[in-house]
């Protein structure tokens, strides 16, 4: 790892306690030059408290905050909001309800002599060149989060910290606004921490994405990795839906009740015994049984859910085991109580041994907020 | 006297006050009622303006008369003196009382907002009779051979004591505001390169203007109607000269014109002060989603001299005019003052201040229903109607009253039916505010159920609808009640000859600078102030 780029954001060991409850508690982080990381997690897990300590807006009780490789807080070092070269963008947005839309944009280049430029071009990146004149209170909340970005933006910080922006949009503008966003930011190269709580603005934005509980981070790495190889059970229920089933483990290969699957990354693959396995939906092939006699292995619906695209199905055994499963598209429309059996797709999956915290008691998936299930499993 | 606009009873745009689904036509009958008192409400104002209409060309020429101008620039310089001063005082209360560690802080919000309810003329009688010639100071310092204070009438008397009345209208209206700014506007100022202080001075500050700049009018506003304190304090206001005119002269008609030119400086002034009103609200509408409470400033080592600062307020508005009442009091008991006249005046008060709070709950019933079931551009306007009153100097009713009755119905000219009624009709809007929210709370679907029940419309309301209804109409009418009996001008000038209640004893006793007479009254209306304090207080917190 020679000559590695200076990393945007680069946080070590941070805690931050109010009282007796431990907000963020010991994270690691960094961010690199350009990326976007998605920082995801339920309310309450401590992401905006991250933010906010990387800001500057609160003080860490240990750890350590780097901002384009100069240290910001911690070991003795606390450098103010104003001279940390961050730029945020809130929730509720913040704009400054008395100054014109220009002059909100200009408000952090009073010293800039080419201040003037720089507004006109931030301007015409959120294509807002005709409101320059306007009040906050005459923009729509679309105008107005486009605004508070430009305004983030035209100091050229070394990172943009976004903290829930799409939170107080309906949900059509929050589509078309991540797009937007993701775009601006793209133009501007520069590098952002976006907070949320909606997994699929964390997926879809997301260069990386860390997934946050009870303030730590249990995974970061790439969208596609947390999906497929999930780091701990929490992460495997909290990201898309799975079903943990319970499988007996050797030399990489899981035996399911369904039969094999292939395990893969470095902590699953040496698995040996009783682990309890992630399988997707889109694992496994869901078949109508004939009629007849209810078979032993065969499954009962016990309800549907349309999720845009794709129809799933809780489906639950004899034995009381319940699953989710996605039905293909040979699949006529199934109705409750009606009997399928299922079949397991060649698939590679991770697992997890029996003893990992957060594998016993396993909520069902069917119980996870609804807020945290996706439109659609992501592939 | 204009203590109950403390209340301002919301002015919601009639659209967003119904609950109803669809706003239905009102019944023709209620309409009829709910325009015929619009009328009565419009009438003072009415008849001001179609005098100033027939108005000859004579009546231009008083308008640049020396003696007009000279108390319409004093007027002014009252106004200006009075906003200036309660900004000063009421800007810092409010910071403290909502961003600082001040200790106390809870106390010092109720006692800062106390003065409110304490009627000028009290106020002006009290520092009249700490400070005046003759006052409790002199009586002090008798000893020491001083006979004769200075005199403290006049612009600086007036100034000191109107600004003390009325600050409370600036810590309201700002303390609203900084509750409302999104306080994340601050850390987005500092992120962008602003250090503390010059957040403050670029933000925080900037963002209230508007808010402070409405409460100032609000005292402002106050200062134009007073009469009571202006009058003991012998300060040509329009106020005093409308009633000096008056008092003075057959020709009523100096008086008039003086009138119409108060109406207009008070109508410009609300004009703005609505403006202002609505710059405030719009800028607090931007992005309140997510509130966070304000943060809070450690005042470190101003903290003590930041509490000396609320106490000095509190000190001079609130102890200092209780202490110089309870001072003279002891001492009017001590000469033997007559016990009688107090208790005629308070009967002669209460008997006032009960009807008329009959009078007006019974008035805003049909407005306040037409109003909350029924929103359309004519219950809206109905609505307005019954604030032009309320919105005038009571001086300027008072006279519009007095004229109309001489011209129009002679035969109820100084009777105290008519007394009643001006009263009931001006305070109405203090009625009409408690009875409407309470109406919306309820909703119609009460009603309705009552209705698929087997009631008619009119049944349906009395049984089910008015209950429920019962605690805002007797807070509305307590706060009408107390109102009318804390005010001056229109019981100077309505009432029956003869007719004395608390407010004319202590205005007689004081301008007569008896003010060991004026003491026992004066006390009891500084009681009947912490009712009213005390009303709105529960009816603030029954709307939260």
């Amino acid at each position: 790892m020679n000559m590695a780029p200076v990393p945007a954001v680069r946080v070590r060991g941070l805690r931050r306690k109010y009282g007796e409850v431990v907000a963020v508690d010991g994270v690691d982080l960094e961010v690199h030059p350009a990326e976007m990381l998605t920082v995801l997690g339920p309310s309450g897990c401590g992401k905006t408290t991250a933010l906010r300590l990387i800001a500057g807006l609160e003080t860490p009780d240990e750890g350590t905050v780097e901002i384009g490789g100069r240290r910001v807080a911690g070991a003795g070092v606390a450098v103010p909001p104003e001279r940390r070269r961050v730029g945020m963008v809130f929730q509720d947005f913040a704009l400054f309800p008395h100054l014109s839309v220009r002059d909100n944009i200009g408000y952090g280049l009073r010293r800039d002599p080419d201040r003037e430029v720089r507004v006109g071009e931030m301007l015409d990146l959120i294509d807002l060149a005709d409101a320059a004149g306007r009040l906050p209170f005459e923009l729509s909340g679309g105008m107005q989060q486009r605004v508070a970005l430009a305004r983030a933006l035209a100091p050229r910080p070394d990172v943009v910290l976004l903290d829930e922006p799409f939170s107080n949009l309906d949900a059509a503008l929050r589509t078309q606004l991540r797009g937007d966003v993701r775009e601006i930011l793209r133009a501007a190269g520069t590098a952002s921490v976006f907070v949320t709580h909606d997994q699929d603005e964390a997926l879809t934005l997301g260069d990386r994405m860390a997934v946050m509980v009870r303030g730590r981070v249990e995974q970061c790495a790439p969208p596609e990795v947390v999906y497929g190889e999930p780091a701990t059970p929490f992460v495997a229920t909290f990201v898309g839906i799975a079903n943990l089933v319970p499988a007996e483990c050797r030399a990489g290969i899981a035996a399911t009740r369904f039969g094999r699957v292939r395990l893969i990354g470095s902590r699953s693959a040496p698995l040996e015994g009783r682990a309890l396995v992630v399988l997707r939906p889109e694992h496994l092939d869901l078949l109508e049984a004939p009629d007849g006699p209810a078979d032993p292995g065969s499954w009962r619906v016990l309800r549907r859910r349309f999720a845009g695209t794709e129809i799933l199905y809780e489906v639950a055994a004899a034995d009381g085991e319940r699953l989710w499963v996605e039905a293909g598209p040979g699949v006529r429309r199934l109705r409750v109580g009606d009997t399928v059996t299922l079949r397991l797709r060649d698939v590679e999956t991770v697992a997890f041994s029996s003893g990992h915290p957060g594998t016993t008691g396993v909520v069902p998936v069917a119980d996870t907020p609804a807020e945290t299930e996706p439109a659609g499993p992501v592939r | 006297m204009l203590a109950g606009q403390a209340l301002r009873p919301g002015r919601t745009a009639a659209g967003a006050i119904g609950t109803d689904d669809t706003a239905r036509p009102a019944p023709r009958p209620l309409l009829a009622v709910g325009l015929a008192i619009a009328g009565l409400a419009l009438l003072p104002l009415g008849y001001l303006v179609i005098r100033a209409i027939g108005a000859d060309v004579a009546a231009l020429d008083l308008v640049i008369r020396p003696r007009t101008l000279h108390v319409a620039a004093s007027t002014l310089a009252l106004a200006l003196l009075v906003g200036a001063g309660t900004v000063g005082l009421g800007v810092p209360l409010a910071w403290l009382t909502t961003r600082t560690d001040l200790p106390g802080r809870r106390l010092w919000t109720v006692l800062v907002v106390v003065p409110l309810a304490i009627p000028s003329y009290v106020t002006g009688f009290a520092f009249l009779a700490a400070l005046g010639p003759r006052g409790a100071l002199q009586g002090l310092l008798a000893p020491l051979g001083v006979e004769r204070l200075p005199s403290i009438g006049g612009l600086v008397g007036a100034t000191l004591v109107l600004v003390l009345a009325s600050f409370p209208y600036v810590v309201l209206s700002t303390r609203a505001a900084i509750l409302r700014t999104d306080p994340t506007v601050e850390d987005a100022a500092r992120l962008l390169g602003d250090r503390r202080s010059t957040v403050f001075r670029r933000i925080t500050l900037p963002v209230l203007v508007p808010a402070i700049a409405a409460g100032a009018l609000l005292a402002i506003l106050y200062a134009l109607a007073d009469f009571g304190a202006v009058s003991l304090l012998q300060f040509d206001s329009f106020s005093r000269a409308i009633y000096v005119q008056y008092r003075a002269s057959f020709d009523r008609s100096l008086a008039a014109i003086l009138a119409l030119m108060l109406v207009a400086m008070t109508l410009a002034v609300t004009w703005a002060e609505l403006r202002l009103r609505r710059r405030a609200v719009a800028y607090a509408s931007v992005g309140r989603n997510t509130r966070r409470p304000p943060t809070i400033v450690p005042l470190g080592r101003w903290r003590w001299p930041a509490v000396a600062f609320c106490g000095a307020v509190v000190g001079l508005a609130l102890v200092m005019p209780a202490g110089t009442i309870v001072w003279w009091l002891i001492r009017g008991i001590g000469q033997g003052e007559p016990v009688r006249l107090v208790v005629d005046g308070a009967v002669n008060s209460f008997i006032v201040g009960g009807a008329a709070a009959v009078g007006a709950v019974l008035l805003a019933l049909p407005v306040a229903f037409l109003v909350a079931r029924h929103p359309a551009r004519l219950t809206t306007f109905i609505e307005r109607a019954t604030y032009s009153g309320y919105a005038l100097p009571g001086i300027v009713v008072a006279l519009s009253v007095v004229f109309l009755a001489v011209n129009a119905i002679p035969f109820l000219y100084q009777t105290l039916l008519l007394l009643v009624i001006a009263y009931a009709v001006r305070f109405l809007p203090q009625a009409v505010g408690s009875a409407r929210a309470a109406l919306v709370a309820v909703g119609p679907r009460v009603e309705e159920a009552g209705r698929t029940l087997g009631d008619g419309p009119l049944r349906a309301f009395l049984r089910l609808t008015l209950p429920l209804l019962r605690p805002a109409l007797v807070a509305g009418g307590a706060l009408v009640f107390l109102t009318t009996v804390k005010e001056l001008p229109m019981a100077l000038l309505l009432g029956p000859i003869g007719f004395d209640t608390l407010a004319t004893e202590i205005w007689d006793a004081a301008s007569e600078g008896f003010y060991a007479r004026a003491a026992a009254p004066a006390a009891l209306l500084l009681v009947l102030s912490a009712g009213t304090v005390a009303v709105l207080l529960r009816s603030e917190e029954r709307g939260q």
